[in-house]
């Protein structure tokens, strides 16, 4: 299953944290034109450097697959990260 | 549930169980771990889902690293969850490295004094490497910080 959402946190120096949560579908289908013009170039790129087109984007849409269920979470003293993909 | 285990087998080494009851002991506690797969089925165990990494350094230890790691304020605490699933799809990315860039990497790599030949590294073998990952415990608790990567 492809991500459906990633949360993106970080704690500021009051100790609070402000969290961001991402639809993937979404945002996907509103930057669509985009990803396909980065497709193009990533096949383009595969052609140039001698990789194998089919190969790099079933590698990438595997990456994409495993994604959900991906957390991390940086704390360094009063600041802090989190990145969850669910 | 692992610091149960640990004190059964240290009951073994102090001579103070035989082997068959620490074998019943860890039994039973592996069933109170995994009710339902055992249920299921003798002998079979869940596969771990995730490969955890869990740091925690206090500051006020005075460790050196645990000081970088906070930014000299307060503790610091990494808590990382990759899927196994995940490290599996990167492994595979590694045989669609074209030979001429590992062997330029093979150069470099020579040059900074690590010999390491990457053309000999196997996708396979990386693939049994994460396979084998589920078996994989460490845990490092220091005065300055806690370490623990296992998968669950």
């Amino acid at each position: 299953m492809i991500p459906q959402l990633v949360t993106v946190g970080w704690r500021r120096g009051d100790g609070r944290w402000r969290r961001i949560y991402v639809p993937v579908l979404p945002v996907l289908l509103v930057l669509s034109p985009l990803l396909l013009l980065a497709v193009l170039g990533g096949l383009i790129a595969c052609f140039i450097f001698g990789v194998s087109a089919l190969g790099a984007l079933r590698g990438a849409g595997r990456l994409v697959w495993a994604l959900p269920g991906t957390r991390f979470e940086i704390e360094d003293g009063s600041m802090g990260v989190l990145v969850n993909v669910r | 549930m692992n610091e149960q285990r640990r004190q059964v087998l240290q009951m073994l080494s102090d001579s103070k169980i035989t082997a068959d009851e620490a074998e019943r002991l860890i039994d039973a506690l592996d069933r109170d771990r995994f009710p339902s797969s055992r249920a299921a089925g003798p002998g079979t165990k869940p596969r771990p889902k995730y490969l955890r990494v869990v740091v925690i350094a206090d500051e006020g230890s005075g460790s050196h690293w645990a000081g970088e790691a906070s930014g000299g304020d307060g503790s610091a605490r990494i808590n990382i969850r990759v899927p196994l699933q995940l490290l599996r799809a990167g492994v595979r990315l590694t045989s669609l490295v074209p030979p001429q860039a590992l062997t330029r990497a093979n150069a470099e790599l020579h040059r900074s004094g690590v010999d390491i030949d990457l053309t000999q590294l196997k996708p396979q073998q990386l693939e049994e490497l994460i396979e084998h990952l589920d078996e994989l415990t460490v845990d490092i608790d220091s005065a300055e910080a806690k370490v623990q990567v296992f998968c669950e």
